[in-house]
Parts: structure tokens; C-alpha cells; sequence
């Protein structure tokens, strides 16, 4: 005898994949239209709060059981901003990525953001943290508007691993992808930024991933782009231009011991950077401003990039204080 | 088939063309040609000589010359900023030992990051400006962009002055990377005049392929010169940047760790496709971008 027929609609999701739609209702009320989720990816979004300037906006936390992808785990996540919507996307801890049983098992994080009209997404998540043996590849893909209306801000960043466990880039693979383009809906869209880091421990005849990181601990990228964020992408460019001059002469250093009591803010930032061994550079391409960092430790790249996110400010007003989460 | 084939596959070429030649001479011998004989003061054993010398060899010899006005010379490709952010020199370096470091990591880095740009356009020419634009859409900071557009300019420069005319009548006027190579320069051209978003830049690597290929070499050679050409710059600017002497720079240069290096990175990214370019020396980027802010800089790069 067969089973009685299910009276439900047999389930279209598979493992791992999510989606959330988020659309805004008149007069201003921010709804997900979709959330769903399957294990091992977990979605959790809290009712939406209200920013300084007066606007709905939601956040939502990418989570995954046990913090981390184990080897073979496949996360593939699609997020759809409406029109005129904003959405913070975080993580609770950094995504820890475990060993591999060999270097063909690979764990995969696959995320496809469209960013409508006027929305904006905040996307400030904690570092990818690989383990030694590990293999992990992510593709994150952000289409935005062709006229320039969508705004972008998207933090990707790995650190060295466990080095209370004396792990430095023991890791065999991580391979990294982010890509902007155009929404285009014949085609994959015009490529406008793409951003590839690409570390691996199966060069024999090749320098070691730890020579290739010269003694840094943390790297990362900061993608900068649209209308919302256009004050900060040109507070960062500043920022980075009015850098003290690299010499012969230490002009910072110099300048400090002249004046011994009065040591500014802004000096006593720039030595704890020198002492963070952090080195960073941000530039204007193609619209976007691209700001790129890396550090001896995680801390001091986290404390670094807070300050100098808050000094500004258009974050904590259009997102509010949450967004910061994973800077703390 | 491995290297010890090789050494017997060349041996034999070697014997059958020595054979081809005798037996050309014998002919011609044989047939008695009269103005040949004169021509040579009617000397018995006139053999006349062939040399296995193409003129796509004629070619590679051009472009692999430290002549070849790309302004190469202008960049060192992040070495002086490089030298700069490890100063003072830290213990257990030496300047050599640092500059050995840096040349292995520049070579690996444009390997990944440029050489599938270039081996991608050689293989479908008409791929061209799509690869320009992802090449462009890839670089991320201002510095090695602006070096990247002005070698590949100056190199369409060249072709256009000098390399296109007798590429077309060697090659015919079929030649699909020719015509390739002019309707990106008009496009170039006219892209200046329009308010295209994101015109047609012109970046080395993609033309280079092209290039390589409207001249008559082939896959290996291009991406062999291209790394070479790399080091080449690299290596000439050490010298300009006095880390080492000319001697040195071309005992680095004729060394057997190079080769292999130049080698073994080319075979790494043979296959890579352009999407799946990246950098594998993070801190490149870091040390390229902040070139900006040397106090004093002799180089553009």
C-alpha cells in the first residue's frame, strides 16, 4: 500500500539556498515580501528601525550553524532590494571556514544582491576566517540600476586564521569575487567593478602564501558606490590624499615631538595605524571608490576602519548605530 | 614524450634539413644553373643558404627590444614604493634579498592578474574591447591603471606607425587581429569625443595578445615575452633605482630561477579564463596604490 499523498506543496528549496525580497508599502513601511532559508544558512531579521533620518530600515543576519561553513557546505543566498529601500546585511562573528578532508571539497558562498531604485545596501559583515587545510570560494554579485541610482557599500574581508593556534595563512584556498554590474535583463549586465583576491598553498615552485602576505594578517576591501554614499566616498579619498607623505624623513613622527602636549586626535590615529603595521590606499575607479587595507592583526584593521567610518558619519545617519555590529 | 625526446626530435630536424640542403644543392648542381654559378665566381661547392628565420621571429625579436617605445622604463611596477615601505631594511634582509623577494611576487601577481587578459585576446581577437573593459573593471587602483593604459596606447601607437603596414602585406589583408586591432583604435579614438560612461581605455595586456597575433607569433612566445618584458622593466628600474648594477640585473635576468619562475607562472594561468583572474599578493595592491604618496618618486608606477 502506498503512502497517503502529502497535502502539501512539495518543498522547491534546496539546501543552503535563501532568498529576501524586501519592498517598501506606502507610506514607508518596509516588509520582506520572501524570506526563506534552508540549513546549513540561517536568516534572522529583526523588526525594522528607524534611521536619523527618519526612514524605515532593515537588517538582516546572515548566520550559519556552528559559525562556519564545514567542508563541502554550498550557501547560496539571493537578496532583492526594491526601490527605495535600505537593508544592513551582517554576520554574528566571523565566518569561520573549517578543514577540508582534500583540497576538490570546496565550501562555497554564492550571494546575488540586486539593489533597486534608490535602495541602498549596507553590507558590513565580519571577516572570513579560513582555517589551516580549509578551501573556500565566494561569489558575491551586486547588479545595480545602468543610471547610477543604486548605492553600494560592501566591506569583504579574510583574516590569517587561528593564530592563537599558530595558524598564518595555512589555509589551501580562498578564493574571493566581488563583482558589480549593471542590471541587465538579457544578459549578465556591463561589468563595473570587479574585485578578485585569489590565496593558495599549491604553488610548489612558487613563493609561499605567507611571503605573498608580508607579514599581514588581515586583508580586506571596501566597495564605496551611489548617491547615498557619495559624501563618504569623497570623505575617504580626502582622507587617504591627506595621508603624511612616505620619505626618507618621517614627517609625522616629526611634527608630534614639537609638540609634545598638543598631540592631536587625528596624530595619535596615524601612530596607532604605524603600530597596527596598517597600510591602506583608496581610489576612484569608474564611479566607485574603492578602498583597500590590510593589517598585522584583526583589531587593529576593525578599530581603524570604525574610526574612520564614524568620523563621517553617513552610515550612523542613514543606517543607524546597529550597522556597526560587526565592527565592535 | 618528454625532454629526452625532445633532445631527439630536434636532432633529427637538424639532420633533415641538412639533408633538404644537400639534396638542393646536388640539384641544382645537376641542373646546371648558369647565372647562379656566375653570380657565386663559378665556385664548385656553392650551397645556397636558407635560415630557418621567419619573419615572425623577425617580430619576436622586436617586441621582446628594450627599444620598443612603450615608455616601460617609466614604471617599476611598485617597486619603488615597495623599497619605500621597508625602510629601514628589516634584519636578516638585504636590498638584493628584498628585491629577489619582490621580482618573484610581481611576476606571479601579473600573472594572474594580466596574463589571462592577454592570452584570451590572442585566442579570440574579437573578444578584444569586452577584455579591455573587464581588464579596466579589474584593476583597482589608479596607479597601475594609468601605467597599464599607457603601455598599451603606446603599443597601438607602434602598430599603427610601424608594425601595421608590413604585417599586411606579409599576412594578406585577412587577418582577423589586424582588423581587429584598427576597429579598436577608432574606437579609441572616437571614444574621446563621446560621453560613453566607461569609454575604450586601451590597457597593455588585451592589445598585447592581439598584437602578438597580427604579428605571427604564437601563444607560448606572447605570454612568454609578455612576463619577460615585465621582469625586463622591473629589473631596469632596480638598476635606475640603484638596488643593484646592469652586470646584476642581467645575471638576474640570464639566471635559470627567472626562467623557471616566468615558466612555471605562465603554466599556472594557461587555462585561467579573464573572469577568474585575481590577485595573489594581496599587499601589491596596498604597495601599487600607495606609490601616490612617496615624498619623492622617480618612477610613474
Amino acid at each position: 500500500m502506498s503512502l497517503p499523498k502529502s497535502p502539501f506543496a512539495p518543498s522547491s528549496s534546496l539546501p543552503g539556498t535563501g532568498e529576501l525580497v524586501l519592498c517598501l508599502l506606502p507610506p514607508g513601511k518596509q516588509v520582506l515580501q520572501t524570506f526563506t532559508y534552508q540549513y546549513p544558512l540561517k536568516l534572522i531579521a529583526p523588526d525594522p528601525h528607524h534611521s536619523g533620518d527618519d526612514k524605515h530600515v532593515t537588517i538582516a543576519f546572515l548566520l550559519t550553524y556552528g559559525g562556519g561553513l564545514v567542508g563541502g557546505d554550498q550557501i547560496s543566498l539571493k537578496i532583492e532590494l526594491q526601490d527605495a529601500t535600505r537593508l544592513v546585511l551582517l554576520t554574528q562573528g566571523s565566518t569561520k571556514i573549517f578543514k577540508s578532508p582534500n583540497r576538490s571539497v570546496v565550501s562555497r558562498q554564492v550571494l546575488d544582491v540586486r539593489v533597486g531604485s534608490l535602495a541602498a545596501l549596507c553590507y558590513l559583515p565580519d571577516p572570513t576566517q579560513p582555517f589551516a587545510e580549509s578551501v573556500y570560494e565566494q561569489r558575491q554579485t551586486f547588479y545595480v540600476e545602468p543610471n547610477g541610482s543604486s548605492s553600494l557599500l560592501v566591506l569583504d574581508w579574510v583574516s590569517e586564521g587561528r593564530r592563537a593556534r599558530g595558524e598564518s595563512w595555512t589555509l589551501w584556498n580562498w578564493n574571493g569575487r566581488n563583482e558589480v554590474r549593471e542590471i541587465d535583463e538579457r544578459s549578465k549586465g556591463r561589468l563595473l567593478l570587479r574585485d578578485a583576491v585569489s590565496l593558495h598553498q599549491d604553488d610548489p615552485g612558487a613563493t609561499e602564501l605567507p611571503g605573498k602576505t608580508d607579514n599581514m594578517g588581515v586583508f580586506g576591501t571596501l566597495i564605496v558606490y551611489g548617491p547615498v554614499f557619495k559624501e563618504l566616498a569623497e570623505f575617504l579619498v580626502q582622507e587617504f590624499s591627506s595621508q603624511p607623505r612616505i620619505g626618507a624623513k618621517n614627517w609625522a613622527v616629526n611634527e608630534t615631538s614639537a609638540q609634545n602636549e598638543g598631540t592631536t586626535h587625528a596624530e595619535l590615529a596615524r601612530q596607532r595605524e604605524q603600530q597596527d603595521g596598517l597600510l591602506w590606499t583608496a581610489a576612484n575607479v569608474r564611479g566607485f571608490v574603492l578602498v583597500k587595507f590590510g593589517a598585522t592583526e584583526l583589531d587593529g584593521a576593525k578599530r581603524w576602519l570604525r574610526e574612520l567610518l564614524k568620523k563621517e558619519g553617513t552610515i550612523e545617519k542613514t543606517f543607524g548605530h546597529q550597522a556597526f555590529l560587526c565592527l565592535r | 614524450m618528454d625532454a629526452s625526446d625532445a633532445d631527439a626530435l630536434r636532432e633529427r630536424v637538424l639532420e633533415l634539413e641538412t639533408q633538404l640542403q644537400t639534396s638542393k644543392a646536388l640539384l641544382r648542381r645537376i641542373e646546371g644553373s648558369k647565372p647562379e654559378s656566375q653570380a657565386t665566381g663559378g665556385r664548385p661547392f656553392a650551397v645556397q643558404i636558407s635560415l630557418p628565420l621567419s619573419s615572425a621571429t623577425h617580430n619576436l625579436m622586436l617586441l621582446s627590444d628594450s627599444a620598443l617605445p612603450l615608455g616601460s622604463f617609466a614604471y617599476s611596477s611598485g617597486l619603488e614604493s615597495f623599497l619605500a615601505h621597508h625602510k629601514p631594511i628589516p634584519s636578516g634582509h638585504s636590498s638584493l634579498s628584498l628585491f629577489h623577494k619582490f621580482l618573484a611576487l610581481s611576476i606571479q601577481s601579473v600573472a594572474y592578474t594580466n596574463v589571462p587578459y592577454a592570452l584570451a585576446a590572442f585566442r579570440d581577437p574579437l573578444d578584444l574591447m569586452d577584455l579591455d573593459n573587464d581588464l579596466d573593471a579589474s584593476t583597482p587602483c589608479n596607479v597601475a591603471r594609468r601605467a597599464s593604459i599607457a603601455q598599451g596606447r603606446a603599443l597601438l601607437g607602434v602598430w599603427e606607425k610601424a608594425f601595421a603596414a608590413p604585417a599586411r602585406t606579409q599576412r594578406g589583408e585577412d587577418s582577423e587581429a589586424a582588423a581587429a586591432i584598427e576597429v579598436f583604435a577608432r574606437d579609441l579614438k572616437l571614444g574621446v569625443l563621446s560621453s560613453e560612461p566607461f569609454p575604450v581605455n586601451g590597457h597593455l595586456a588585451p592589445l598585447w595578445g592581439v598584437v602578438c597575433l597580427a604579428l605571427g607569433l604564437n601563444l607560448e612566445e606572447s605570454g612568454y615575452l609578455f612576463l619577460l618584458n615585465h621582469a625586463k622593466a622591473v629589473l631596469s628600474a632596480a638598476v635606475r633605482a640603484s638596488v643593484m648594477g646592469p652586470y646584476m640585473a642581467q645575471t638576474i635576468l640570464a639566471g635559470h630561477g627567472l626562467q623557471d619562475l616566468i615558466r612555471h607562472s605562465l603554466e599556472k594561468v594557461w587555462f585561467l579564463q579573464p573572469e577568474d583572474a585575481g590577485q595573489v599578493v594581496p599587499p601589491m595592491d596596498l604597495w601599487v596604490g600607495r606609490h601616490e604618496m612617496l615624498y619623492s618618486r622617480i618612477f610613474n608606477s
